[in-house]
This record gives C-alpha cells, sequence and structure tokens, in this order.
C-alpha cells in the first residue's frame, strides 16, 4: 500500500518540480531546520521548568501558555515542509524504516504534549500545587526531551539509510 | 605556512583518515553537530525575541539571560568541537567552499554582535530589564537574521560538497 502511495506522489506534478528545482529541497530542510530549533528549545523549556531548572519564578502552567503555542505552530510548519519534502522524494522517506521510526515518535510525543496541554489547563492545580514536581512527572519530562531528540537523530539519518 | 598548506596537513592527519575512514563516524560527528546547532540557534531566537519585545516579555531579561545562556554555551561548545572535527577530515575541501566561507563569516559577525551587546548595551539592564532600549531590539534582531543565514549556509554546505 505505502508501495503505491508512493508511485502516485512520484507521478504528481508537484513531486516532479521538487525533484528539478535544485534549491527546494535544500529550501525546505532549512526552514525544517529553523522549526525544529524554535520546537525543541520550546519544549525544552517546558520540560526543564517542570524539572525545576530553570523559571522557578514563573508556575508550570505558565510556562506551559508561554511556549505550547509556539511548539504547536511550529509543528505545524514541520508537517507542511516535512510533507512537500516527503512529496518530492516519497521512495526516500515513506519506504525507510529511520523514517517510520522518526514518525512512530514523533506520534508519541505529539500525543504526550496534547495530553500535557489538556491536563495543565484543565487541571493547573495538579502542576502548580507542589514545590517539587512529582518524580513522575520529572521522569516522563526527561524521557520525552531525550525522544525528541532521537525524532531529530533519525531525521538526520533518514539520509544515511538507503531504502532497498 | 599558507592556510592551504595547513590544510593539507590537516587532510594527511591521522584523526582525519580515521573520521573519513571508520564507517559512520562522520555521520556520527554531525549527528551531534546538528543536535548542537538547533538547540543553540533555538535558544538563542528565544533570547532574540525576548530582546525584540515580541515574547517572554514579563521575563527579566537579565533572569532569561542566566537561565538560558549556560545551555546555549553548552551546545556552542559541542557545535565548534563537532564542526572542528568535520572541517579536519576534508579541510581543504571545506576551505575552499563558498558556503563553509560564508558560514565562518557570519559566525565571526554574530559573535561581535553578542560581544558589542554584551559589553555595551547590556551594561545598563538592571534599568532596563523589562523593556529592552533600541540597542537591544537591534542586536536581537541582527542575531535572528544572522543566525538563520548561518543555519541556511550550514545546510547549503552539504549540497555543495564533492561526495565522500
Amino acid at each position: 500500500m505505502l508501495k503505491d502511495l508512493v508511485a502516485w506522489l512520484l507521478s504528481t506534478h508537484l513531486s516532479q518540480t521538487i525533484q528539478e528545482v535544485e534549491w527546494i529541497v535544500p529550501a525546505l530542510q532549512t526552514v525544517h531546520i529553523l522549526f525544529i530549533a524554535v520546537v525543541l528549545s520550546s519544549v525544552a523549556m517546558i520540560i526543564l521548568r517542570v524539572l525545576g531548572l530553570i523559571g522557578r519564578a514563573w508556575s508550570i502552567s505558565e510556562m506551559a501558555a508561554r511556549f505550547l503555542p509556539w511548539v504547536w505552530s511550529a509543528l505545524i510548519v514541520l508537517v507542511i515542509t516535512g510533507a512537500l519534502l516527503l512529496t518530492g522524494e516519497p521512495k526516500r522517506s515513506l519506504l525507510n524504516p529511520v523514517f517510520q521510526a522518526k514518525m512512530a515518535m514523533l506520534a508519541a510525543m505529539i500525543g504526550v504534549t496534547a495530553a500535557f496541554h489538556r491536563s495543565v489547563r484543565h487541571h493547573p492545580a495538579r502542576w502548580n500545587q507542589a514545590a517539587k514536581s512529582p518524580p513522575s512527572a520529572r521522569l516522563i519530562g526527561g524521557l520525552c526531551l531525550l525522544i525528541w531528540v532521537c525524532i531529530i537523530v533519525a531525521g538526520r539519518w533518514i539520509a544515511y539509510v538507503t531504502v532497498p | 605556512m599558507s592556510i592551504l598548506e595547513i590544510c593539507g596537513w590537516l587532510d594527511n592527519s591521522p584523526l582525519a583518515v580515521a573520521i573519513r575512514e571508520w564507517n559512520g563516524l562522520f555521520a556520527t560527528i554531525e549527528t551531534f553537530h546538528v543536535i548542537a546547532l538547533v538547540q543553540v540557534a533555538g535558544s538563542i531566537f528565544l533570547i532574540d525575541l525576548r530582546l525584540m519585545g515580541l515574547a517572554s516579555r514579563k521575563y527579566p531579561v537579565a533572569q532569561m539571560l542566566r537561565e538560558i545562556l549556560p545551555y546555549t554555551w553548552v551546545g556552542f561548545a559541542v557545535a565548534a568541537v563537532s564542526g572542528s572535527l568535520m572541517f579536519v577530515s576534508h579541510a581543504t575541501q571545506y576551505y575552499g567552499n563558498f558556503s563553509f566561507r560564508m558560514k565562518m563569516l557570519l559566525l565571526l559577525t554574530a559573535g561581535v554582535n553578542m560581544l558589542t551587546f554584551h559589553l555595551l548595551t547590556y551594561r545598563g539592564v538592571a534599568n532596563w530589564t523589562l523593556h529592552p532600549p533600541r540597542a537591544a531590539k537591534i542586536a536581537g534582531a541582527v542575531s535572528v537574521v544572522l543566525w538563520i543565514a548561518i543555519v541556511t549556509f550550514g545546510r547549503w554546505i552539504g549540497y555543495t560538497m564533492l561526495p565522500f
């Protein structure tokens, strides 16, 4: 089924254009990289706050309110540039196990971020009451930061793993 | 010794040979570079947007710099070390690469911008820590433009080097 999608994408005019005009892929990748910087730093600010390492003058819900909009907006740009990159090189991405792993981790992180967003909005006291975040929150936060980094690593390694 | 001669000497060094020939070593070094660079760019954008008064307006500038800059510096160190290792492995080629030269020039310019800000404008931060003066806004704006250009030329290096 994926191979059918790849074949269809390759047949589109958009795909042809992206492949033929030399600067489009590197330009898309550059925008992609810049917005990865936005997501990573916004996510890091929130997680570092949950870990109690920065911004203790503000509550966790205040930090979340400040940085989550950036996470979501940047993710939208990343999905758009990612979709265009994928359209230009569908075989290199869709059939690549590293790309698939990246998508799986990304889906998980989007889910966690959405759950966190909902929790912080509807139950701020849960996050703001204690002087220190509970160990479980800190552990999950740390793990999430690690997974976000793994997503970036996977993104870079798409180029290094060839699709048979 | 001319710069080209130094590059040639570096190219032939055991370190350069190792990085070129050990399977996956260059890719691993590059991966550290990518993670470090998105972290540096992201944290710098955070600070620049604050200096321009566009985000985190309630976060006192002095406190923000104190909390975030340590992470920026660690990231920059990793980026510098990984970048140097990559440079050493193909010194002559990188030295002759236009995008590489532009990136180095822009890094230098960004350094001068940051130094100027820290030595002059930042001196009076106690007076304006919530409302940055125009000099701070300009420093922030210049920084954003420079770092976007640095990332862009950095990406273009990969596209303009001969395959290895």
